[in-house]
């Protein structure tokens, strides 16, 4: 991009402007005459608002009476229009292609090396709707959207103290993304706010279309089976953890915001938690917990206990399975690991494709394949409810899924080749590894080890909330 | 080296001393637990001791706990070798020798694997797999005692209390790493020590208290008792919960086995400081190795010895610390 300083001859930087943008068909160059100067109002179509810059532009600025030069044309404009309310002045091309493509409209007059801009955005985009992934039956339902400013200004209108911070800049050579770091100052440790913007000078991406552009920046370089950063679309979830001194990443065009450090025990924790009463929030909190082992461990757990460990069954189950399995063609091993393939094809299938095909897609699959498959016998029935149990136990905990499947996976192979004692062993090495799981100092399995008192009032239960109030938690108790 | 916490540096230890229990082999007899019980306290004297002492070890100090590390570990092996049939591990019981390597070689990875993670997850992770594995225990043996017949805690034994104090004494494959990872520890060492200890003391108590009680009437035939005990414990009429005595077992096994890794490569790189890169690999092939030269024999006198030689390098071999 040309970082050259404006050129004072508005043909000349006309010209310029033409050259560096290639004649592309979106940039509006509208020239004008007005208090006497010749003008350009540049901006880029479909990112600003008709009526707006009708109205709060064009309509005031050719009401300016005669003017003796260009300076005097911008003082007055500066100091007896208020055109809008975000007025940066552009110096060199690279800031004024950056504001018009970002809708703002930038004024180039005669015989000037500068230009004004106005903030006029008025593109279109998807308004604040309830979130698709994290539901919630008691809180706020407004998640994020793709427009940056919605989002902060939805953080801002829910935390309200000065101390929020909310820090916008760019990054990506091509995309020119704008990013917004927030925290709030008194609460956020110093050094891992340090940190974090130490590993965001590192990004020199070309584009940043979606966090998962960002994410590998922000965590710590090992091999990680779950993330140890989070993402989040809902902005009072944001406000809850901003309060807790951690710091949040906004991203244009994406309506999910990164918070950093996220910790394990998070992902079981939903706002809904805090509007029940405390003993109905531990029940469903270790519902998820068993849900979580469920959707990992169950179809390992059959295949190992049927192929290798069938003492441990009562004689009245050990039948059952024995019958059922009797007529599978198929190894248990392969046959768990058919119906698994199968569930997540279908699963596959029915999110990328047009939502009405979906639902065709899940009626082929449940009641025909489903169905079909265990009358033929080439699937047996214990073995297909194992199956439905652990996926739907994934579905309880959506955050881990992509972790959930594959472990799922391993384990069923793991378990078919040495039963319970190779099971053992892969879940030593999960368990290091999530152990292992750390960023900025900020263990992944805080507070269950290292175990801190403190923070198992609102992971192994839910206290009250005047319980909480005057606990005055931050982050920080967890830095090792 | 990393600094890791009482609790982690205790459920580490703990871990090691459970899993050696599971594979005590023999008779037990009330005088076993005084036995394991005057030994626990020895090794605290000569902890305490250590405590005062610096927590840098000299190098022949270094070399003597390394050779220490690599004969209890594959002592541990060696011992995972002889149990696995008790314990029913598939790949185990299916082929001979090329089984027993494929056990080791599954466990070594594990281990290698964990070991090159550091000793701050592995001691993490040893806290949940420990507060993991007292919770399936205690559900084992709270099982056990109704099964138990108390009669049985008082059967005599026809050994020496001599004798048991020396197997007491033998079950300290952890003390070199009790030794080598005290200078990791936060805080006070002296106050880890005996927070450890008295845990091991307790634990170990109730554990051969209740085999006691649950196969002491069978002892005699019972080639590993705590394992028998385990299975005889069943609380429901239909229903067995063996699983859960096998999962904790392999648990504890790759707990105990990538201690004796970390503490291996920890006292390596102290003697060599050049070594950089392979020391838990080489660690981990001394110790199969041992394991090999072992080949299943219990070795209750070199053991015996071997942890007197520990207790008695722990404070000799610390160099002066500068306060």
């Amino acid at each position: 991009m040309e970082k050259g300083g404006l050129l004072p001859s508005l043909d000349d930087s006309i010209k310029e402007i033409r050259r560096i943008s290639g004649g592309s068909s979106d940039l509006l160059i509208n020239r004008f005459v007005t208090g006497g100067i010749h003008c350009a109002l540049l901006c880029c179509e479909g990112m600003v608002s008709t009526s707006v810059i009708t109205e709060l532009i064009f309509e005031p600025i050719t009401d300016i009476p005669q003017q003796k030069d260009s300076h005097g044309l911008f003082h007055y404009i500066n100091e007896q229009l208020l055109l809008s309310t975000d007025r940066p002045q552009v110096k060199d091309y690279d800031t004024l292609f950056k504001l018009v493509n970002s809708g703002f409209a930038v004024l180039i007059a005669e015989g000037v090396d500068f230009g004004l801009a106005f903030g006029v955005q008025g593109y279109n985009s998807r308004g604040v709707q309830e979130p698709s992934g994290e539901g919630n039956i008691m809180g706020a339902h407004e998640g994020f959207t793709e427009t940056i400013r919605t989002n902060m200004s939805q953080i801002r209108r829910r935390l309200k103290s000065p101390e929020l911070v909310m820090e916008l800049f760019t990054k990506g050579e091509k995309s020119r993304t704008d990013l917004c770091f927030c925290y709030m100052k008194d609460r956020v440790p110093k050094s891992l706010m340090e940190k974090v913007r130490r590993s965001l000078d590192d990004v020199e991406l070309e584009a940043i279309l979606t966090t998962g552009y960002l994410r590998p920046f922000v965590e710590n370089g090992s091999f990680e089976i779950f993330d140890s950063t989070g993402t989040t679309e809902r902005p009072d979830v944001l406000c809850s953890k901003l309060i807790e001194g951690r710091v949040a990443l906004l991203v244009d065009g994406v309506p999910y915001a990164i918070v950093i450090p996220r910790l394990f025990c998070e992902s079981f924790q939903t706002l809904d938690d805090y509007a029940y009463k405390p003993y109905y929030a531990v029940f469903i909190r270790w519902l998820k917990y068993a849900a979580f082992l469920a959707a990992v461990l169950l179809p390992s757990f059959y295949v190992a206990i049927v192929m290798y460990h069938p003492e441990l069954l009562n004689s009245t189950l050990f039948m059952l399975l024995v019958e059922a399995e009797k007529k599978a063609p198929l190894s248990i091993l392969t046959e768990t690991l058919f119906v698994l393939l199968m569930y997540e094809i279908i699963r596959e299938a029915g999110v990328r494709l047009p939502k009405p095909v979906g639902g065709a897609v899940s009626i082929i699959s449940g009641l025909i394949i489903g169905d079909a498959a265990v009358n033929s016998g080439l699937v047996s029935t214990p073995l297909l409810t194992m199956t439905a149990l652990s996926v739907l136990g994934g579905l309880v905990v959506p955050e881990f899924n992509p972790q959930v499947t594959v472990l799922r996976f391993i384990f069923v192979i793991v378990g078919g080749i040495l039963g319970l004692f190779g099971i053992s062993l892969l879940a030593c090495a999960v368990l290091v590894n999530i152990c292992a799981t750390e960023d900025y100092g900020f263990p992944y399995t805080a507070p269950l080890s290292p175990f801190k008192r403190k923070g198992m009032g609102d992971t192994a239960v839910r206290m009250g909330m005047k319980k909480m109030q005057s606990r005055g938690f931050t982050v920080e108790e967890y830095h090792e | 080296m990393n600094s890791i916490s009482k609790s982690q540096l205790a459920a580490l230890l703990l871990i090691a001393d459970m899993f050696e229990l599971f594979c005590f082999s023999g008779n037990m007899s009330l005088q076993t637990l005084y036995g394991v019980l005057a030994g626990i306290a020895l090794q605290l004297l000569a902890a305490l001791v250590l405590a005062a002492k610096g927590t840098e070890l000299k190098k022949c100090a270094a070399v003597f706990y390394l050779a220490y590390t690599v004969f209890f570990g594959g002592t541990l092996f060696s011992a995972l070798w002889r149990t696995s049939g008790a314990v029913y591990i598939p790949s185990e019981s299916g082929s001979g020798v090329s089984g027993r390597l494929l056990t080791a070689g599954l466990i070594a990875l594990v281990c290698l694997y964990s070991s090159s993670t550091g000793i701050k997850p592995v001691a993490r992770a040893a806290v949940i797999a420990a507060a993991a594995g007292i919770l399936c225990l205690g559900i084992d043996f709270i099982s056990a005692v109704l099964n138990a017949e108390w009669g049985n805690i008082t059967v005599p034994e026809k050994r020496g209390l001599f004798y048991e104090i020396a197997r007491g004494a033998a079950l300290s494959g952890s003390l070199g790493s009790l030794v080598v990872l005290s200078g990791a520890v936060k805080g006070e060492r002296s106050k880890a020590f005996v927070w450890y200890f008295a845990a091991k003391a307790i634990v170990s108590a109730v554990l051969i208290l209740t085999v006691l009680a649950v196969s002491g009437g069978i002892m005699s035939v019972t080639p590993f008792p705590v394992i028998t005990a385990a299975q005889l414990s069943q609380p429901f009429d239909a229903q067995r919960i063996d699983a859960l005595f096998l999962v904790i077992f392999a648990v504890f096994a790759v707990f105990s086995a990538a201690l004796q890794v970390m503490t291996g490569a920890y006292l390596i790189k102290q003697i060599f400081p050049r070594f950089v890169r392979w020391r838990s690999s080489m660690v981990i092939v001394f110790i199969i190795g041992a394991a090999l030269m072992i080949s299943g024999r219990e070795l209750l006198p070199v053991r015996a010895c071997a942890a007197a030689a520990a207790l008695i390098f722990a404070p000799l071999g610390a160099k002066k610390s500068a306060a």
